[in-house]
């Protein structure tokens, strides 16, 4: 959470099918699009969204893809926040290597996605996997 | 399920896309496209972009198949209309594209396919 504040919007995406993917990227380019953010960072922000999302419908089944926007003095801020259940990530760090994947997937996922956003936290257990990605823009 | 119309124009297959599609419809034109190709044999097929706002690592892993796949059929394989944010996201991401042809636009590619790809007989 951003420091206690409360979020401005909040939206709630469960992700069960591939289906869910597209609701939850057009979602985040939504938002993106209602607080002015650029179209490159609507489209970057979406395809990273659609790049977690995926991850969950590979390696945990289901999940959920949650939206909250903050706005302070200077900054609108989207944070999209990717929760699964599934077996958790073993190694954060190597998950982020370039190149590295235990699925079957292109090893693009994590790393890639992390460039396309400000930023990208992982917190990991099993059962519990939530990764945060947020991109940010100053108010005019 | 969403199906994207594939025309046939002087021995060129054109289909564009228009809006998002979910793994499986992704999935569903390829084979449509493939199975389409093979009947008819094509010069080329020229898949158009222009107005598709994400292209994520499934959708491009699939135009980077359907590259090899058309190819294999003896056809050409085109993509057209690749957006600006769309072209950056792709870089950043690792997926560079780099065995497709691309053109600016639709009339570029079949431009291409008119003056510079023999017919077959």
């Amino acid at each position: 959470m951003m420091n206690g504040m409360s979020p401005e919007v909040s939206e709630h995406v469960p992700i069960c099918s591939t289906k869910d993917i597209v609701t939850a990227r057009q979602k985040g380019r939504e938002l993106a699009h209602c607080f002015k953010f650029s179209k490159g960072e609507q489209t970057r922000f979406a395809t990273a969204i659609s790049e977690l999302t995926r991850n969950i419908l590979t390696y945990a089944d289901t999940g959920s893809c949650q939206f909250y926007v903050y706005t302070d003095k200077n900054y609108h801020t989207i944070m999209a926040k990717i929760i699964d259940h599934g077996p958790g990530i073993e190694n954060p760090k190597l998950a982020m290597t370039d190149g590295y994947s235990s699925g079957n997937g292109l090893g693009l996922g994590l790393p890639g996605a992390k460039r396309l956003v400000h930023e990208l936290s992982i917190k990991s257990e099993p059962g519990l996997t939530q990764i945060e990605i947020t991109i940010r823009q100053k108010k005019y | 399920m969403t199906i994207i119309p594939i025309l046939y124009l002087k021995s060129t297959l054109i289909a564009s896309i228009q809006t998002e599609l979910t793994d499986e419809e992704v999935l569903l034109f390829q084979s449509n496209l493939l199975k389409k190709n093979h009947k008819l044999n094509t010069k080329g097929v020229i898949i158009d972009v222009s107005t598709l706002d994400v292209i994520d690592s499934y959708m491009a892993k699939v135009l980077k198949d359907l590259t090899s796949m058309v190819k294999l059929q003896g056809s050409v394989f085109l993509l057209s209309g690749v957006k600006p944010a769309v072209s950056s996201t792709l870089v950043d991401m690792g997926m560079m594209l780099n065995n497709v042809e691309t053109f600016l636009s639709l009339d570029q590619a079949f431009d291409y396919l008119s003056t510079k790809v023999q017919a077959k007989k």
